[in-house]
């Protein structure tokens, strides 16, 4: 889409050498600009930033905002571990390192992570159709992320957006290699915390529901 | 460079020995715990199956029944032999059908194997109904044939209260715990029995071939007050002697071991298994951090003989030169999957010319170990977690440490046919965390 705008815009022609942009203008005349470049970068990695800053991942991935150390990059110290009942959890490693990070997991995965809560290593690379554990894909037997991950939250975003957070996840970021402790958990993988009764159906219930009223 | 191969591989035309086996699966009725029998199934009536002891040379011909009452295979763990002998899901042995395996035991695999079913979905649930048993190659210039040797399988199972083999229902809070971790009995194995007395006589050395046939369970060796002195892995000797206090044997793996007598006569002490952490959190035993003991060492009372002299050198294993490697295969390790992908008997997932020399890189995305075997070829691990392997041995199953890698080098030696790689926990091979490399016959490569 970038591309074609430029090449509408300049009616010239559009070649890429080492990831600059080089464009031919109307007038004949060749030129570089960061206007150019910076256009060509994939808005759905563009997104998928904001998205990330504005929900706060760096809360818990680290970093904070996309300029501190260690964004994104997971657990570093105590601060950042969470307790939760007789568990310790870890915020993972975001960046696309091959070992210890997003780097092995499709772009399906995360999303999948994203809007159903699987745990992207045990979950297999396939489009998921139901929430119904064994229908549609769904695992017949889940392993969820482990809280405090905010996902039964996120789930209610439009999928382009948490394709959005997958691409900038895996195509947006530098890998860092840090590895990161597994969170522990009970045997289920949090399935009997994630019942509809607790967390609520997806998609939500019609609105209103009994505790709401129609605004207008 | 072709005649070198050759003459590598060359059969001793004197040496070779006919041997005719006959094997037959079957159920049966056991005592394996107190107060209760057991419905097992059995190779020859026995738990474990009988121990083979072939010779390198040896043409091997194994006459196999099955008399159980679903399909099975067995597969010939680690032993160099043809696709069709391999006893892999491919060459399925129905119920009241025969097969014959037949195979000619190679020069250089002198070592500890040993035999199972293979079938697929079905592996976990007939080898923990008794279904294994040890192979013992030797070779005619062992370096250590004068020493006494023990064969130890070690294996783990677990009862219901009517003493039948507690098989949960996969959905059940154990059986996800089992698919999970693998399935552990708190019942160990020794040979068939429970805490059984091996004996020495102080000063005496023996050699102990260990095999470890459990589904998940693993094992970290120790023999307290003892040095253990690591002469060999799944195929066969090193180049030296390695002294160790303690070693890991993951599942499927074999070492072999030299034991030293020195402790006093009379005295007793018992082979431990000490605590190993291979699991992910969510479904680590609550009793993973005891120690259990798997034997009594039980010293005769007669005085100390003089130990008998072991020689530095071994034998010389072939280098197989990361230079000659013409693939790097990675292989990514989830849970229950291989490359994102689960087993498909349809589906080749790596395929390669005879001959070829190439490296595997297993890479170990989740928090747990997976071991991971191929079949039809010994390989030499290069590296795990990026330290150089500290010599050079055989092996079939490299354990992949949790969050970690480890690389191989492997030559597809003498046959081509369809190879099985998989994770050798039992649970995660049947849910399918397998693949198939396909080794494919070619023109004679020309080399100089």
């Amino acid at each position: 889409m970038g591309s074609s705008r430029i090449a509408g815009r300049f009616a010239g022609l559009l070649i890429v050498l080492s990831g600059v942009a080089v464009v031919e203008l109307s007038d004949g005349r060749w030129t570089t600009d960061e206007a150019s470049a910076s256009e060509m970068l994939d808005p759905s990695v563009m997104r998928g930033r904001a998205l990330t800053m504005h929900h706060g991942c760096g809360d818990c991935h680290g970093g904070m905002h996309p300029a501190g150390a260690g964004w994104l990059a997971g657990w570093r110290d105590s601060t950042q571990t969470f307790i939760m009942g007789p568990f310790k959890t870890y915020p993972r490693n975001l960046t696309p390192d091959n070992m210890t990070g997003m780097g092995r997991f499709t772009e399906r995965q995360i999303f999948n992570a994203l809007r159903y809560g699987l745990r992207p290593g045990e979950t297999p690379d396939v489009e998921i159709t139901s929430n119904t554990p064994g229908q549609g894909n769904f695992p017949a037997n889940p392993k969820y992320l482990a809280p405090p991950m905010p996902w039964p939250a996120f789930r209610h975003m439009p999928d382009q957006e948490l394709r959005d957070i997958a691409a900038y996840l895996k195509r947006g970021l530098k890998p860092v290699s840090n590895r990161v402790m597994d969170s522990e958990g009970p045997p289920d993988f949090w399935r009997s915390a994630y019942t509809v009764d607790k967390i609520g159906p997806y998609p939500a219930a019609a609105y209103p529901t009994a505790q709401e009223v129609a605004g207008h | 460079m072709v005649a070198a191969v050759a003459s590598l591989w060359a059969l001793p035309a004197l040496a070779q020995r006919q041997v005719e086996i006959t094997l037959t699966a079957a159920p049966t009725r056991m005592a394996l715990i107190p107060g209760a029998t057991t419905e097992i199934f059995t190779y020859n009536g026995q738990f474990p199956g009988p121990t083979l002891e072939l010779r390198e040379g040896d043409r091997v011909t194994v006459h196999f029944r099955n008399e159980l009452p679903e399909p099975t295979t067995v597969h010939w763990h680690g032993l160099h032999l043809p696709f069709k002998a391999d006893g892999s899901p491919f060459h399925p042995v129905g119920p009241g059908e025969t097969y014959d395996y037949v195979f000619t035991i190679r020069p250089g695999t002198a070592g500890t194997y040993w035999y199972h079913p293979h079938p697929h979905h079905r592996t976990g649930y007939q080898i923990a109904k008794g279904l294994y048993g040890a192979i013992v190659v030797r070779a005619a210039d062992d370096p250590l044939k004068s020493i006494p040797e023990q064969v130890i399988v070690i294996s783990d199972n677990r009862f219901t209260a009517d003493g039948a083999i507690d098989l949960p229902a996969s959905l059940s809070p154990q059986g996800t715990i089992d698919q999970e971790n693998g399935r552990e009995g708190d019942v160990i194995f020794v040979n068939g029995k429970v805490m059984p007395t091996l004996t020495i006589r102080a000063g005496e050395v023996q050699r102990w071939r260990v095999i470890n046939a459990s589904a998940a369970r693993v094992y970290r060796l120790s023999l307290p007050g003892h040095k253990l002195l690591h002469v060999g892995n799944d195929g066969g000797l090193f180049e030296r002697p390695v002294e160790l206090d303690e070693i890991v044997v993951a599942n499927a793996e074999r070492v072999e071991l030299l034991v030293r007598g020195t402790g006093a006569p009379g005295s007793t002490t018992a082979l431990q298994s000490l605590p190993y952490d291979r699991y992910i959190p969510q479904t680590r035993p609550p009793t993973w951090n005891a120690p259990r003991d798997l034997l009594t060492l039980q010293y005769s009372p007669e005085p100390a003989v003089a130990s008998v002299r072991i020689p530095t050198k071994l034998r010389t294993i072939p280098v197989l030169d990361t230079a000659q490697s013409t693939a790097t295969r990675v292989m990514v390790l989830t849970q229950g999957m291989i490359n994102g992908r689960m087993m498909d008997a349809a589906r080749v997932d790596v395929s390669a010319p005879l001959d070829a020399t190439e490296i595997w890189e297993v890479e170990n995305l989740v928090g747990m170990d997976h071991p991971f075997h191929l079949h039809g070829f010994q390989f030499q691990v290069l590296d795990r977690n990026g330290v150089r392997e500290p010599f050079r041995s055989w092996k079939d199953v490299v354990n992949v440490p949790k969050h970690g890698s480890a690389r191989f080098i492997v030559r597809y030696a003498s046959y081509s046919g369809k190879w099985m790689f998989h994770c050798h926990i039992l649970d995660h091979e049947d849910h399918g965390m397998m693949g198939i490399l396909e080794v494919k016959p070619s023109q004679l490569t020309k080399r100089n």
